[in-house]
């Protein structure tokens, strides 16, 4: 007789059926519990509390919040801190959080990340708000140079209000100098009394290794060997100003000249990584390492440089504001260190990132965002977050940068920092499009393979053009509009 | 009435498997089977094939996450086999495998053999617990800590190295050395976890046959070659798989401590696979080399099993 129940494979099938349905139904949402009984039934609703989902250190906030509370009872942050080795791993990680669902509404982003954010549609422009706020965000945007802002906007849109900034100036150990007869250097000084100083400091032992450099620096974007690009007349890629933005420059900067010419942001559009000024800024660092005045690179935010610092090891760095709070709380003394502007090449253009807090475009909670950005902007909210935590970086403010700011940690030429956007208004942000995330692997990966000998900078830089072009043009759809 | 009487069957479950017949105990028995094994299958199809096949589809497009995926068809394979940056990451693998797991192998079968002989009870647990304690630190909590003990100018390792007279070695900033001093990471951290898988398969050897070895007169090379490594070939076999699905994967602590450079001397594949859909947000083509990975890892699995066959013996 046949057997006709159920075969294996049938009761397979059933089994899995019933198992799925099994899993749909614990994953149906449970009902809510009832809500408790009000006291009255005239008793009014009380205004409920948005909780704002911040990107943020909630160490280095925590100054502000019960100030903010206070006036905004009704608007409570969560922080969520995210940690990277520099700016674009933050920005990895935010994106990996956004794209898993994870709600953020607002965070902080410097300039690395501004057009990544922006270009992929997750950042607010704040046009309407700084518009509608006009008349108490304008004393804000009289005090903050036009080049930060510049460099905060995406396609004639702000995205975010600059709340600090780091050009790359030169700090120096000042017993180095002294033990080498070298002074201050003067505000123009060139790359050749660069050169003449850092051989001069640099000692090696008997058995030819250095034991005091010259010069240091690491492998990222920002900072690196690309202030030499800059103040060689070069760049990573083309510079051009995306259209619109005039609104903003006349009605905040109608006064200021630093403000002319400025317009909707800046758009690196073709690469130029080959081009003579970059591979000639190559080769110079290249030749320092090569002969012993700079160390073997290598890849971070700086941090052991801060080592070779601070035992004496090191006499030259590029770095911003940032550094001066950094040597101050790794127990450097006020006037163990000093900063000059960077040296002059073919011109004396820096390059700086700026940060500032970008509002999400998917949050729900924009106004609310809004409102806590205004006010960690404002003077008293930024005097609060400083006086805290110290100048761990270069407020965008240029009435915060002041003697009594820098009388405990030095340096004794504090004015450097915002002198490099009012001395030189040519200087402009790091190169930082939409692709600036795959675009700094390959930068970095390149000067690696420049820095080892590995390739000579004529060959990693025409190697790293070609692979830029083919970034760019598999980029199209998240680069900036035609036309 | 063929179909009819069918269909009766079908839809009386309760009675198909309470039949109190002989089949229908096996039913039950079988029944119970199914149950025990559910979950395992549940978690392979949801966490393992799920993935992979995801993973597949997802290579056939371009997607960023943020915005629609769009079908490419095969442009990320043919772009990947035209990228040096992967083809060198997953080379660089390969180099890493090969020295790594090989080493591991024979440092922890050394291991294992001195630990073999008389000494003392205390310090055979203190060994074993000094080889096995780096295998349960976190591969990025080791990278950060072995980056400073071996920076160039003034890791530790240097210092010491400098007070014999050696100059200073390169081991994270030259292209030439990184990738062994990942090896040598490695090995410092998982060579315990060899060791211990090492101890097991010796103490598995029977005595009878260590003994009539004994009796028959083998000793040094010859008791190595011709009686223990064949009777500890199934745990030299594990080892081996295990340790080269896992090299092949490798990320964590070489990510931490070289990021990859320099330029891409240390740059492993599933390192090139984490920037292309982490960094660079292109899940499509990180899919399409998660895939190769995959289909690489398994061929490697497959052989080292067929081979199997000509040198592992089972008791």
């Amino acid at each position: 007789m046949q057997n006709q129940g159920l075969n294996r494979r049938q009761f397979l099938q059933m089994a899995g059926v019933g198992s799925a349905a099994v899993m749909l139904a614990a994953c149906v949402p449970a009902q809510p519990a009832a809500a408790p009984a009000a006291d009255g039934e005239g008793a009014a609703p009380a205004k409920e509390t948005v909780v704002l989902r911040v990107q943020g250190d909630p160490a280095n906030e925590t100054p502000l919040l019960e100030p903010f509370r206070q006036v905004h009872p009704d608007i409570d942050l969560e922080f969520i801190a995210v940690t990277g080795i520099d700016h674009e791993e933050i920005a990895s990680k935010i994106l990996s959080m956004i794209a898993a669902g994870e709600q953020i509404d607002f965070g902080y982003s410097a300039t690395e990340a501004l057009q990544l954010y922006a270009g992929q549609g997750l950042a607010y422009a704040l046009d309407e708000f700084i518009q509608r706020d006009e008349a108490e965000v304008a004393e804000y945007f009289a005090d903050v140079h036009p080049s930060l802002i510049e460099a905060m906007m995406y396609e004639g849109s702000v995205y975010e209000l600059p709340f600090d900034f780091n050009a790359a100036n030169m700090y120096y150990n000042t017993q180095l100098f002294a033990e080498a007869g070298v002074d201050h250097p003067a505000d123009n000084w060139s790359k050749d009394d660069f050169l003449e100083v850092a051989r001069k400091i640099a000692k090696k032992d008997d058995s030819g290794q250095t034991t005091v450099f010259g010069y240091a620096w690491t492998n990222r974007l920002w900072g690196s060997w690309m202030p030499w690009i800059f103040v060689n007349g070069g760049n990573l890629f083309t510079e051009e100003k995306a259209p619109g933005g005039e609104w903003l420059w006349s009605t905040f900067y109608a006064d200021d000249a630093a403000a002319a010419g400025r317009g909707g942001g800046y758009r690196w559009v073709t690469p130029t990584a080959n081009s003579p000024a970059v591979v000639e800024a190559l080769d110079l660092v290249v030749t320092l390492t090569s002969e012993g005045t700079a160390p073997a690179i290598e890849m971070g935010g700086g941090q052991t440089l801060q080592g070779f610092f601070a035992d004496n090891k090191l006499a030259m760095t590029p770095a911003g504001g940032f550094w001066a709070g950094g040597l101050a709380n790794a127990g450097f003394a006020n006037g163990s260190f000093d900063v000059q502007l960077f040296p002059s090449w073919k011109s004396q253009r820096h390059q700086f990132g700026t940060g500032g807090q970008w509002i999400s475009a998917q949050g729900q909670h924009k106004e609310e965002a809004w409102t806590y950005s205004k006010f960690r902007i404002s003077q008293e909210g930024m005097k609060l977050w400083y006086g805290a935590n110290g100048i761990i970086t270069t407020p965008s403010r240029r009435s915060m940068l002041v003697a009594e700011a820098f009388a405990e940690t030095g340096p004794a030429h504090w004015q450097v920092f915002y002198d490099t956007l009012d001395k030189h208004p040519d200087t402009a942000p790091i190169p930082a499009p939409p692709i600036s995330n795959p675009m700094t692997t390959l930068f970095t990966s390149y000067t690696g393979r420049a820095m080892t000998g590995e390739l000579s900078p004529q060959q990693a830089m025409d190697e790293l053009q070609k692979e830029l072009e083919d970034l760019v043009a598999r980029s199209q759809d998240i680069m900036y509009p035609q036309g | 009435m063929q179909r009819a009487v069918t269909t009766r069957k079908r839809t009386s479950l309760a009675g198909w498997l309470t039949e109190p017949t002989l089949a229908g105990m096996r039913r039950r028995k079988a029944l119970l089977g199914y149950l025990f094994v559910l979950p395992t299958i549940l978690g392979i199809l949801v966490f393992t094939a799920g993935p992979v096949l995801v993973s597949f589809g997802l290579s056939l497009y371009k997607w960023n996450v943020f915005r629609p995926p769009t079908f490419v068809g095969l442009e990320n394979y043919t772009r990947l086999v035209s990228d040096t940056r992967v083809l060198v990451s997953f080379a660089n693998s390969a180099r890493f495998v090969i020295l790594a797991i090989g080493l591991q192998i024979v440092f922890s079968l050394l291991l294992a053999l001195a630990l073999r002989q008389r000494m003392a009870t205390w310090m055979r647990y203190y060994f074993r617990t000094t080889f096995l304690l780096p295998f349960l630190l976190s591969g990025a909590a080791t990278g950060v800590v072995l980056s400073y003990l071996l920076h160039q100018e003034f890791g530790v390792v240097n210092y010491y190295l400098g007070l014999l007279g050696i100059p200073r070695i390169p081991w994270l900033t030259s292209s030439d050395v990184v990738l062994y001093t990942v090896v040598l990471a490695y090995l410092w951290q998982f060579v315990g976890f060899s060791l211990i898988t090492m101890l097991g398969g010796l103490s598995n050897i029977s005595s009878e046959v260590l003994d009539a070895a004994e009796v028959d007169g083998a000793s040094g090379w010859n008791w190595l070659w011709q009686i223990v490594l064949p009777m500890l070939s199934p745990t030299l076999l594990f080892s081996a798989v295990i340790g080269v699905i896992g090299g092949l994967q490798i990320f964590d602590q070489p990510y931490v401590m070289t990021r990859g450079g320099p330029g891409d001397a240390s740059r492993t594949a599933v390192m090139t696979l984490y920037e292309a859909a982490f960094k660079n947000q292109e899940i499509g083509y990180a899919s399409s080399i998660a895939v190769i990975l995959f289909v690489v890892i398994l061929a490697i699995t497959a052989f080292q099993f067929a081979m199997s066959k000509r040198w592992v013996f089972y008791q």
